[in-house]
């Protein structure tokens, strides 16, 4: 059996405990003793009376006319029925999978139509491209993925809509997303690296050369290009650069010199003694959560800074029972993978699991 | 700290002789839409029906992110908003995700009154807000317990909160906060799985066991 059967089988397993999702399975005296425990803490506070409701007044704009004389009212009525029957069967039956479009702002477009008004009239559907204008704001919502706030100068195509896998390429701009749908499920192509929501809301930039940054601000997000990984939780941010990749991710209260250093560590063409230089800045400038930022740096360095490199992290954050120094030294992926979980940002596998769904195929906007 | 829920509040005080909270065995969505149209029509007992259904899953939702202490006063607040607030809302089925939106927003509240103003500053790392702690929230293991929850993750709080706390299990979750079935089991077990290793013995943060 290969490690990858190995974590799907332990993700199944763990999901299938039904009694912390509906009390149906057997009994788990842990979670029991959680229950009797925090239950005191229950709210059981009784209603309290209300001040009156003042119901909107709907209707006050019909002329005194209609209200006077019925017939005109009724007919009044089925005509506004009419309408909305119509409307109705306008939009119901291009329900196809898709996006609803609404404009936040100025004219959106969805391929060469225009998207006004707030009440979501526009869809966008696979194979279709979002743009907005330096003057429109979009907001695309899909009831069982999420929402995404499309900022001005965007433009975006939706590439799939499948029920597992929900995917769309950004190729410049800006989106805020957030996202219920089950981790791993909803992917954003950008033109130097793929973004994985991992349940959470982030925001992700694109600009013009197709430098990405992307700014996570509830959960965690997975950015990946030709095998180089970034895991970026809540308060962190990572950029990434055209054939480069994903750099290392940061948390964005770090000081401007660790920033700084870790910028020409990622992304410039230093020499070797420059690297080894930067790389002693950002050991010295790094507190207890900037583990994160260490952690990664374990495989972007060469083996005589990932001797220096283990040291500091594990100053940071001991390494738990199970990895040995040569372990971490030679990059053994299950002792990284079992470090990562002990810095307390999110369990690796959930994104070992879903990865294998999408990275078949992942591949950078501007690849296609 | 007081609430602050201004007018109305003194009818909520006055009002505290009434039938309890009712243990809700289903989600009964389309009873909540005639609920809240009867509401939107001026129907203040349907709106204390409202009231019932959800006052614990918002209670949950701020005991995630506010002082034990502060907690029931927020409740109050939320549903005399909700209420002024109910002709504008669109969709009446969406009641419970709206509901659950403006006790998010009135916990970001109590943190913004809470702040020093030179604190304040735009930055993503802005969901990780310590929670302060009260006398209240000092009572022993369960407290501690509580603690453990409301230092995980923001997603992981809230789902485990209703569950454990509120005893609401993840179907009625999902259906009173407005989010997918799919999620909140995702969150409820990946939650689990990290209140369990911080409540572990090597984590040092597991509370004695309770009673005799």
């Amino acid at each position: 059996m290969d490690a990858g059967n190995n974590e799907k089988k332990r993700e199944l397993r763990v999901m299938g405990n039904d009694y912390l999702w509906d009390r149906s399975g057997e009994p788990d005296p842990e979670i029991q003793r959680l229950e009797a425990l925090l239950g005191r803490f229950q709210y059981n506070r009784p209603a309290p009376v209300f001040p009156e409701i003042i119901p909107a007044r709907r209707w006050w704009f019909f002329p005194i006319r209609a209200r006077l004389f019925p017939a005109l009212a009724a007919v009044a009525a089925m005509a506004a029925i009419g309408v909305v029957t119509f409307l109705v069967y306008q939009r119901k039956p291009n329900k196809s999978p898709g996006w609803d479009v609404s404009a936040v702002e100025g004219t959106p477009r969805v391929g060469p139509k225009a998207i006004s008004g707030k009440e979501g009239n526009g869809r966008l559907g696979v194979g279709q491209t979002l743009e907005t204008d330096l003057q429109a704001r979009a907001r695309l919502q899909a009831e069982e993925i999420g929402q995404i706030d499309v900022e001005p100068g965007t433009r975006l195509r939706l590439l799939n809509m499948g029920s597992g896998l929900k995917r769309i390429a950004l190729d410049r701009g800006t989106i805020r997303t957030y996202i219920w749908a089950p981790p791993g499920q909803f992917v954003v192509d950008t033109p130097s690296a793929v973004a994985v929501d991992l349940g959470c809301a982030y925001t992700l930039q694109v600009d013009d050369s197709g430098a990405g940054l992307v700014r996570t601000s509830l959960g965690w997000v997975g950015f990946k290009l030709n095998g180089r990984e970034s895991f970026i939780p809540a308060g962190a941010a990572c950029v990434t650069k055209p054939k480069v990749g994903p750099g290392t991710p940061y948390f964005e209260d770090a000081s401007p010199e660790f920033r700084a250093a870790l910028r020409r560590f990622d992304f410039e063409d230093s020499t070797s003694r420059q690297r080894g230089e930067d790389l002693a800045i950002v050991l010295a400038q790094s507190r207890g959560r900037d583990a994160l930022t260490l952690w990664h740096l374990l495989a972007r360095v060469d083996e005589s800074q990932r001797v220096i490199l283990y040291d500091h992290l594990g100053k940071l954050a001991p390494p738990p029972a199970g990895v040995t120094r040569e372990g971490i030294l030679t990059l053994d992926q299950h002792m990284l993978d079992l470090w990562w979980n002990e810095l307390g940002f999110d369990d690796i596998s959930v994104w070992r699991y879903w990865e294998r769904s999408w990275s078949g195929t992942a591949m950078p906007a501007n690849a296609k | 700290m007081g609430s602050g829920s201004g007018e109305g509040f003194g009818l909520l005080a006055a009002g505290f002789a009434r039938q309890p909270v009712r243990e809700e065995s289903a989600p009964q969505p389309v009873d909540d839409t005639k609920l809240v149209s009867a509401a939107r029509e001026g129907d203040r007992a349907a709106f204390g029906s409202l009231y019932d259904r959800y006052a614990r899953m918002v209670h949950g939702v701020l005991l995630a992110r506010v002082p034990v202490g502060e907690v029931e006063d927020l409740v109050q607040d939320v549903f005399v908003l909700a209420l002024r607030r109910l002709s504008t809302l669109r969709e009446i089925g969406s009641f419970g995700a709206w509901l659950a939106a403006i006790a998010r927003n009135l916990a970001s509240d109590y943190h913004r009154r809470s702040m020093p103003e030179d604190q304040l500053t735009v930055d993503a790392s802005e969901n990780e807000i310590e929670i302060p702690m009260t006398a209240g929230d000092r009572e022993g293991p369960a407290a501690a317990i509580l603690d453990a929850i409301r230092s995980l993750p923001d997603a992981y709080r809230e789902p485990l909160i209703l569950r454990l706390v509120e005893g609401m299990t993840g179907p009625e979750i999902a259906a009173r906060t407005g989010l997918t079935p799919g999620s909140v089991r995702v969150n409820l077990h990946r939650g689990m799985q990290q209140l369990r290793a911080k409540l572990s013995p090597s984590s040092g943060r597991r509370p004695e066991q309770e009673g005799p």
